[in-house]
């Protein structure tokens, strides 16, 4: 990417977060709500002790849920107010313009993160230098299910928005709330090897690994970090081969 | 003056049997208001599409300002701006966010696109409501942002698809005299419409456009004599005897009775009067003339 294709995809993040941020603050509230749901009842019902862990989950479900509803964010867009039709017909690339409608709502999802991470490093949970890995483990998390995101919106184009908020919305749930991403990996027993391919339990594991929740041997670290490189490059490069710009 | 936009026998076929666009050769000059009027489904909005680089035709070429729409599609999106057809406005954009955005999408620093956001604002009216959210305005105001929009980007070809769609009277006339100042102001544009009295109020020239055939080009004078008659009387009630040669129109308990010339209109109008009808004569609208090249008269 260019300097102008960076800068593009930064207006388009500012155009789609901003204005909602204006004018419909509440958005803020909703986002962080969606993923602190699970982590109450996890802490509750564990009396306390999967705090950490549930703290862990609602970081990563607040990146991968905005991802995945980025296929949503790109329909209305297309569909309702036409914006991807008029930016199209400009000199703007495509990958500029999936790049910034995936980052407005990370834009907006910045403060429930900021909320769960105080938590966390109040708690004793997360360590300030853990996140020299925690920051690009949750940045791939984000650029992964954008892309799947991305992919959906691409071969369910025809399909009406109620259809792909269904289906985001159960992809969401599978990807967030039914792996391991609230709960350690290792409570799923002689299944805990999902949480290699799921990009989101991979990620969840990996922080849980860098605050000590759970065991993360070297090995295990570079084979996580790999999965997860791989994945997003390969979501990525299919974004770029198959979603369409240009008609035909 | 040369020409801003161009299509050689351009051909697009939608699967394998839909033919959207049967060998379109159009030609639009720099600075003119060029309209492609025609009906629902005509080809009108698959043209717009192809030649603002959104869709590929299947055979065919087109220019913008000498840049190939198939190859040099980056070319020409640098000189273009577009107004989808049923474009609807983001409710909570202002009309400032649509026109300061797509003016910085351009490339522009934030100062050059404040001062493009404020020019476009006022073009169309609406710079004392730029901060209002769409949600609040009415939708002749949200289809003017949308406008200024495009605007905004001071490209030099601004490519609208029924820009006017589901707006009133005044409205309409809003976006109307808008386009008419850009025009003065040099810019190209190149309009969809199926509404007769846009085509022939703000059209230097147009082309009729219907089932992917252009089937009449020039300007709305020109076109409006392309029928030999040249006015109309419409009877209310109806009329038995009337000369063979006349192209009648029934409409219900009205008549449409097309002649050659004035002299002729006002005889007949002489005539419908003596026997206790109602009837008013008036030259032909461009209307007359679309229906006639589309479908006939009797169609």
């Amino acid at each position: 990417m260019n300097l102008k294709a960076i800068k593009d995809a930064l207006i388009i993040g500012r155009m789609k977060a901003i204005p909602d941020l204006k004018r419909q603050p509440l958005v803020l509230v909703l986002i962080a709500i969606i993923s602190a749901i699970p982590l109450f009842f996890f802490a509750i019902s564990s009396g306390g002790e999967m705090m950490g862990h549930g703290l862990i989950g609602a970081m990563v479900s607040t990146v991968g849920f905005i991802g995945v509803n980025a296929a949503i964010q790109d329909i209305t867009w297309d569909r309702y107010v036409k914006i991807r039709e008029m930016i199209v017909a400009m000199p703007v690339h495509p990958a500029s313009y999936a790049v910034g409608v995936a980052l407005a709502p990370l834009l907006l999802s910045l403060p429930g993160i900021a909320f769960f991470v105080l938590i966390a490093v109040g708690m004793d949970t997360l360590s300030v230098t853990s996140f020299i890995w925690i920051i690009p483990a949750l940045l791939l998390c984000w650029s992964s299910l954008s892309a799947v995101g991305f992919i959906i919106s691409t071969y369910l184009y025809k399909s009406s928005p109620y259809t792909l908020n269904n289906i985001a919305n159960i992809l969401g749930i599978g990807l967030i709330f039914i792996p391991p991403v609230y709960y350690p990996a290792e409570m799923l027993g002689s299944l805990s090897w999902i949480s290699y391919i799921i990009p989101t339990a991979n990620v969840a594991s990996l922080i849980r690994g860098y605050a000590g929740l759970s065991e993360l041997s070297p090995e295990n670290a570079m084979i996580r970090w790999l999965i997860l490189i791989a994945t997003t490059i390969v979501f990525t490069l299919l974004t770029a081969l198959k979603a369409r710009w240009r008609e035909f | 003056m040369s020409e801003a936009v161009t299509s050689d026998n351009l051909l697009k076929i939608y699967g394998k049997k839909v033919e959207a666009l049967k060998d379109v050769t159009i030609s639009i000059k720099q600075g003119e208001l060029f309209t492609l009027l025609g009906p629902n489904g005509a080809g009108k909005t698959t043209f717009l599409r192809i030649i603002s680089t959104q869709l590929m035709p299947t055979k065919g070429e087109a220019e913008v300002l000498g840049y190939s729409v198939i190859d040099e599609a980056k070319m020409v999106r640098e000189h273009i701006a577009v107004v989808p057809q049923d474009v609807a406005a983001y409710g909570n954009y202002t009309p400032w966010d649509y026109s300061y955005y797509f003016a910085k999408l351009r490339g522009t620093s934030s100062s050059e696109a404040k001062r493009s956001a404020k020019k476009a604002l006022e073009a169309v009216e609406l710079f004392e409501m730029r901060n209002r959210v769409c949600a609040s305005l009415s939708g002749g105001e949200k289809k003017r942002a949308i406008i200024a929009s495009a605007l905004s980007s001071e490209a030099d070809v601004l490519m609208l698809d029924e820009p006017t769609s589901g707006l009133d009277a005044v409205a309409r006339r809003g976006v109307w005299s808008a386009l008419r100042d850009m025009v003065k102001e040099g810019k190209t544009i190149l309009l969809t419409t199926h509404i007769m009295e846009e085509a022939e109020m703000v059209s230097d020239r147009l082309a009729i456009i219907n089932k992917g055939n252009v089937v009449a080009n020039g300007s709305p004078e020109k076109i409006k004599r392309l029928a030999k008659e040249r006015f109309r009387v419409v009877v209310r009630g109806k009329l038995n005897s009337l000369p063979a040669n006349y192209e009648v129109v029934g409409l219900g308990d009205k008549q449409i009775i097309y002649v050659y010339n004035e002299d002729e209109a006002l005889e007949l109008v002489r005539k419908v009067l003596k026997k206790g009808l109602q009837a008013e004569a008036a030259p032909i609208t461009l209307e007359d003339v679309f229906v006639k090249l589309v479908g006939g008269w009797n169609h």
